[in-house]
């Protein structure tokens, strides 16, 4: 554990997610308080070059969106309370294509349900929060090194693609402090975000073979700009049902799924012979670690995955999950939402659930599954 | 001034003839053309309603956002843009301006340096002419009132809230020298322009009329709102690094749960044996509980101590139990395990067949928590108490921290 080198600390993930987004390059903190997302305010209002106290979740998001449009990286962290007012703004920054990073620190629902105690239950909101089925980047750590590097890929997916991406995390995942060796955090680089080459004349909603438009903030001296969050064409401007602004929609979701390779993040850890997988995400991956060890030390065989890339899902992770004779999903809520997104509500007879709701899903709730 | 581009586009107005929306945008146009502002310098935001058809309408930088929000959404572009010499205007109608009205205080009482122009036609114009909060009693009354009370008056709430300059100005003639006005004031400036609309307004031209005499100007003297940029600190980079200079004495992974009342240094009491057990080189997680309002009631803390990585963090059967309190009993008696180890303070009043030791009559109630923290660590051997010393040794309260540590000898 210990060398010469490291440096251990007792730290929580909402320290460690602040610190990269901000080594990310990200310049404001815009953020309305809420439980369990407390300590990512008290953090931020430290270390972000920037900070502002909205008075409600629909201004965060509207001037975290204004200050995307003028070409800042804007951050702010809520739970399901704050996410709900947020919704029609988050659905605004999607159309106009704007980048921005949101995390959302997941509590028991529904409703306020019981602010300190955690849950997985947001998911399949998120997973249809966009009208019209829209995916929407979701990354979700499961642990201490995720948390650093997801955030910094949180940041880097949302300017590549321009579009708002969710950190998805809960409570027990950013408030539960742990040794750790903080030296196993490689500095981050900030993201580049010069405008990329374009084919003239600019238009700001004209896209290449990257599917991406070039972005040029609002108030720059070069191009006049126009966002719009309204079906619009190239141009920006709103155009109902024409050839060319359907197809500026349909490219929100191509953008997105045809270069999913470039942000598709899992764990994959296999041993000779297994036919039976745990598939497992955020605060319950460490339960499902646990968990294998125990099983295998039993002498049976298992797999791993660990899904850190929950939306869009990449195509390998339903290869990996066809490849078993039988799944078990563990994840902290009533039903197994992320089982959902893969395989629906119907019951099939080789995808199991070990779930728990308004508790930690542990170890043994896992094993017992596996082995019942 | 010369004009350096023209901002108003050749496209065709949008609006129903006869409709006040197209005086009034041309009006903004030429007040900026005035003032010698270039179509890079100026954004335009617009919000849903007949006001939200206006961005092709603009040669400058346009933003069309969602209905009511827009004053939300200027405020960010301006605080983004942060520059004095790029102007932001926000163009909402009446009904924008009732479901955002949070967003508009909020913009005035910050002076935010930006200008929102209301085209006020006292109704909603694209869903069927239906009454606003801003509509006025007796235009109202003709159809749809739902009630009788008075309207916002949105230039006097925007100088309440703080905004630098707010004006109703109902002469057409006036209005391109007032909106300059407006553009040049530092900080939030809000102008309510009358605007007849021609598909429902109609009927109600004299209630129209009324309201139109009723001009306002309204000045706030004040700074405008900025948001500071700060250098900071990298949050890792100041973190005191805890490495082993004692042994641990533990077969392999212990839980212990220390249960008290909110006040009586329990979260604290967590942190520090976590941190003892790092210098006694041990891996080692705290998670605390407390109910929402962190002042009253219970306070309860779990630390791991494991020879072997951690991986969950949860704890299903702890192992040591130290309670303080009765709040603290209370919430973590059903938690007791078969070979759980339960020290209590003598206090608690429950009949229970448990160690009872009173740590609150020798540390008092802000030392309670870390004094049976220090006696369980000498009773269990798990590590010399010299580790806990070493944690609070640079504390500020180390000496308060330090007797309460030392309290522990007197059970």
């Amino acid at each position: 554990m210990e060398n010469s080198t490291s440096k251990n600390v007792l730290i929580d993930a909402s320290k460690i997610i602040t610190e990269a987004l901000v080594q990310s390059g990200a310049d404001v903190f815009i953020a309305y308080p809420i439980t369990p997302s407390n300590k990512f305010y008290s953090y931020s209002k430290m270390r972000f070059p920037q900070f502002l106290a909205g008075p409600d979740e629909i201004s965060v998001l509207q001037w975290m969106s204004g200050y995307a449009a003028a070409g800042k990286l804007a951050v702010s962290a809520t739970a399901f309370p704050g996410l709900a007012l947020m919704t029609e703004t988050l659905n605004m920054a999607y159309m106009m294509e704007l980048p921005l990073v949101l995390i959302i620190t997941q509590r028991l629902g529904p409703s306020t349900g019981s602010a300190t105690t955690g849950a997985q239950g947001d998911l399949k909101f998120l997973d249809g929060v966009i009208s019209g089925g829209f995916p929407l980047p979701i990354f979700s750590p499961s642990n201490f090194n995720d948390a650093w590097t997801l955030a910094h890929e949180a940041a880097k997916t949302a300017v590549k693609f321009r579009t708002p991406v969710i950190l998805l995390t809960s409570k027990e995942m950013v408030m539960t402090q742990k040794s750790f060796d903080i030296t196993t955090l490689e500095p981050l680089e900030k993201i580049d975000r010069t405008p990329k080459a374009f084919e003239p004349p600019y238009l700001p909603y004209k896209s290449g073979k990257d599917r991406v438009p070039t972005f040029y903030p609002l108030g720059n001296d070069e191009y006049e700009v126009r966002f719009n969050s309204s079906t619009h064409d190239d141009e920006g401007l709103i155009r109902k049902g024409n050839p060319e602004s359907m197809a500026n929609t349909r490219r929100l979701k191509e953008k997105l799924e045809k270069r999913i390779d470039e942000f598709s993040f899992y764990e994959l850890d296999t041993q000779d012979g297994a036919n039976q997988l745990i598939v497992s995400w955020g605060i319950s991956a460490d339960a499902a670690r646990d968990a294998v060890t125990t099983i295998r030390k039993s002498g049976k065989k298992i797999d791993l995955l660990i899904v850190k890339t929950i939306s869009p899902i990449p195509p390998q992770i339903y290869e990996i999950v066809d490849s078993y004779k039988s799944v078990v999903f563990a994840e902290e809520n009533l039903t197994g939402q992320y089982k959902e997104m893969l395989f629906g509500k119907r019951n099939i007879p080789s995808v199991k659930t070990a779930t728990k709701f308004g508790a930690m899903l542990t170890p043994s709730d896992i094993e017992s599954v596996v082995n019942p | 001034m010369e004009v350096k581009e023209k901002l108003l586009t050749k496209v065709k107005m949008p609006f129903c003839p006869g409709c006040g929306h197209g005086a009034n945008t041309r009006s903004i146009t030429k007040a900026f053309e005035n003032l010698g502002y270039g179509t890079k310098d100026v954004t335009m935001v617009s919000d849903i309603g007949c006001t939200g058809l206006v961005d092709p309408l603009f040669a400058c930088h346009t933003i069309h956002g969602l209905h009511g929000r827009s004053p939300a959404l200027g405020v960010g572009v301006a605080l983004g843009l942060n520059r004095s010499d790029k102007k932001v205007v926000v163009l909402q109608g009446d009904g924008g301006a009732t479901i955002g009205l949070q967003h508009i205080l909020e913009a005035a009482r910050r002076n935010i340096d930006m200008t929102l122009v209301v085209y006020n036609n006292l109704l909603f114009g694209m869903t069927g002419g239906q009454m606003s909060g801003l509509s006025t009693n007796d235009f109202k009354d003709f159809k749809q009132s739902a009630d009788d009370a008075d309207p916002y008056d949105i230039v006097n709430l925007a100088h309440q809230a703080g905004a630098a300059f707010s004006v109703r100005v109902t002469d057409l003639k006036r209005y391109t020298e007032v909106l300059e006005e407006a553009i040049e004031t530092p900080g939030f400036s809000l102008v309510e322009l009358a605007s007849l609309c021609t598909s429902y307004g109609m009927k109600k031209v004299a209630e129209f009329k009324e309201f139109v005499e009723a001009e306002e100007k309204l000045i706030n003297k004040r700074p405008v709102g900025i948001t500071p940029e700060r250098n900071t600190k990298s949050l890792l980079d100041g973190m005191q690094g805890l490495t082993t200079q004692f042994t641990a004495n533990i077969e392999n992974r212990m839980g212990i749960v220390i249960a008290g009342s909110a006040g009586g240094g329990v979260q604290s009491a967590a942190v520090m044996l976590a941190q003892a057990g790092m210098l006694a080189g041990l891996y080692t997680t705290m998670k605390g509980e407390y109910p929402i309002t962190v002042g009253t009631g219970f306070s309860v803390a779990e630390v791991i101590l494991s020879k072997e990585p951690i991986n969950y963090t949860g704890l299903e059967k702890p192992n040591t139990m130290l309670i303080v309190t009765e709040d603290g009993w209370h919430k973590v008696k059903d938690r007791i395990a078969d070979n759980s180890l339960v020290m209590m303070d003598d206090k608690i009043k429950e009949e229970h067949t448990f160690l009872s030791k009173p740590f609150f009559k020798v540390a008092g109630k802000k030392g309670a928590a870390l004094s049976a923290v220090s006696y369980w660590i000498k009773e269990s051997g798990i590590f010399p108490i010299e580790a806990l010393e070493k944690v609070i040794a640079n504390h500020k309260y180390a000496s308060a921290l330090q007797d309460a540590i030392a309290s522990s000898d007197k059970l």
